[in-house]
């Protein structure tokens, strides 16, 4: 399965992540998800941001929104547009989860 | 063969309308084809804190005046409706099994099964739309 | 091309995830896709008529009333929006009302499918 995994909170969906498991996942990081790519906690990036083999995409407009620049963002993490997250959506992932 | 959408709910019961919506959404497949040329089939999962809304003796109706999720859910059960409800979450919240809706307390032939949330994952995957409550 | 549905539950006034479900919708028709947007739940107050433009809230008339003149296919639910009261005669121009079949009926026969449940 690909599996696309939006994730628009801070916190609360470490959990449900960490289960949630594909042959590629996607992690889309919007709203209040953008801090995952852009905060440290006591010196160590997101456990969000640890789930081996997932691609991360963070968006730009929210991450503008919060504060913070394209700069800021974990090198782990890509910066996308919405027109590039309509393209990941439809081409890269079959499968949507908006946790 | 119509069409499978699989209802995630992973949210527990009454503060949120959320996981209302998912078995009410569900309830609708059975008229979905009334749009479209073939038929969808609903599915079931509750996962996380969800499985909270499968425990039997539910008295919204009588406090609040409203159908209690456990009446939602033995309606499906007498669909027909396959539904799960993830093991390592009533584990976890140490919920045993005679803590359950009973389906057939409906006349229902099917009840709630006990899956792994591998099975779960695997369902995700087999059916054609996920939806995620 | 391929057909994205969106199901929004999340009310208009107090999540943002209204503007993303909007601002998709809209990026997803311009590369040519055929989107279906449906308000359920609290997202039912999107469809309402009169709604007053505040800078501290977000503002969505202009973008919801815009999507169908791109081709969106825009639909609130019936029960829901009543149990709010609103009523057809209050829904915005351009918004279908319908009852969930309709959605589950669109997601069934859609490529992807993103359904953005409420609080």
């Amino acid at each position: 399965m690909r599996l696309g995994v939006f994730v628009s909170d801070l916190r609360g969906n470490e959990k449900m992540l960490d289960r949630l498991k594909a042959e590629k996942l996607g992690v889309f990081l919007v709203e209040n998800g953008i801090y995952h790519a852009v905060i440290k906690e006591d010196g160590m990036i997101s456990p969000l941001l640890q789930k081996e083999g997932a691609d991360y995409y963070v968006l730009t407009e929210d991450l503008q929104t919060r504060g913070f620049t394209s700069s800021e963002v974990d090198s782990k993490v890509s910066v996308v547009t919405y027109l590039d997250v309509v393209d990941l959506m439809m081409n890269d992932y079959e499968k949507l989860v908006w946790l | 063969m119509g069409k499978e959408i699989l209802f995630v709910v992973s949210r527990p019961p009454y503060k949120s309308e959320n996981p209302k919506l998912a078995i009410t959404h569900a309830m609708a497949c059975y008229v979905a084809d009334i749009h479209i040329d073939e038929e969808v089939e609903p599915i079931m999962a509750f996962v996380a804190d969800g499985v909270l809304n499968c425990i039997k003796n539910q008295r919204s109706e009588a406090f609040y005046g409203i159908i209690s999720t456990e009446q939602h859910i033995k309606n499906q059960l007498a669909s027909d409706m396959k539904m799960f409800v993830c093991k390592e979450d009533l584990q976890r919240l140490e919920i045993k099994e005679e803590r359950l809706i009973d389906g057939k307390d409906m006349g229902a032939e099917v009840d709630l099964e006990m899956v792994g949330f591998e099975e779960i994952l695997k369902e995700m995957e087999r059916c054609d739309q996920v939806m995620f409550f | 091309m391929a057909t994205l549905s969106i199901g929004l539950f999340s009310s208009l006034v107090g999540s943002m995830n209204s503007d993303f479900a909007l601002k998709l919708a809209e990026a997803a028709a311009n590369k040519g896709h055929t989107v279906n947007l449906w308000f359920s739940g609290n997202a039912t107050t999107l469809a309402r008529k009169g709604q007053k433009s505040f800078k501290d809230y977000s503002y969505l008339i202009e973008k919801i009333t815009a999507l169908p003149e791109k081709g969106v296919s825009v639909a609130v639910c019936e029960a829901c929006a009543a149990a709010r009261g609103i009523h057809k005669a209050e829904v915005i121009e351009g918004i279908t009302v319908h009852s969930m079949d309709w959605y589950v009926a669109k997601a069934a026969q859609s490529d992807r499918v993103l359904h953005i449940g409420g609080e």
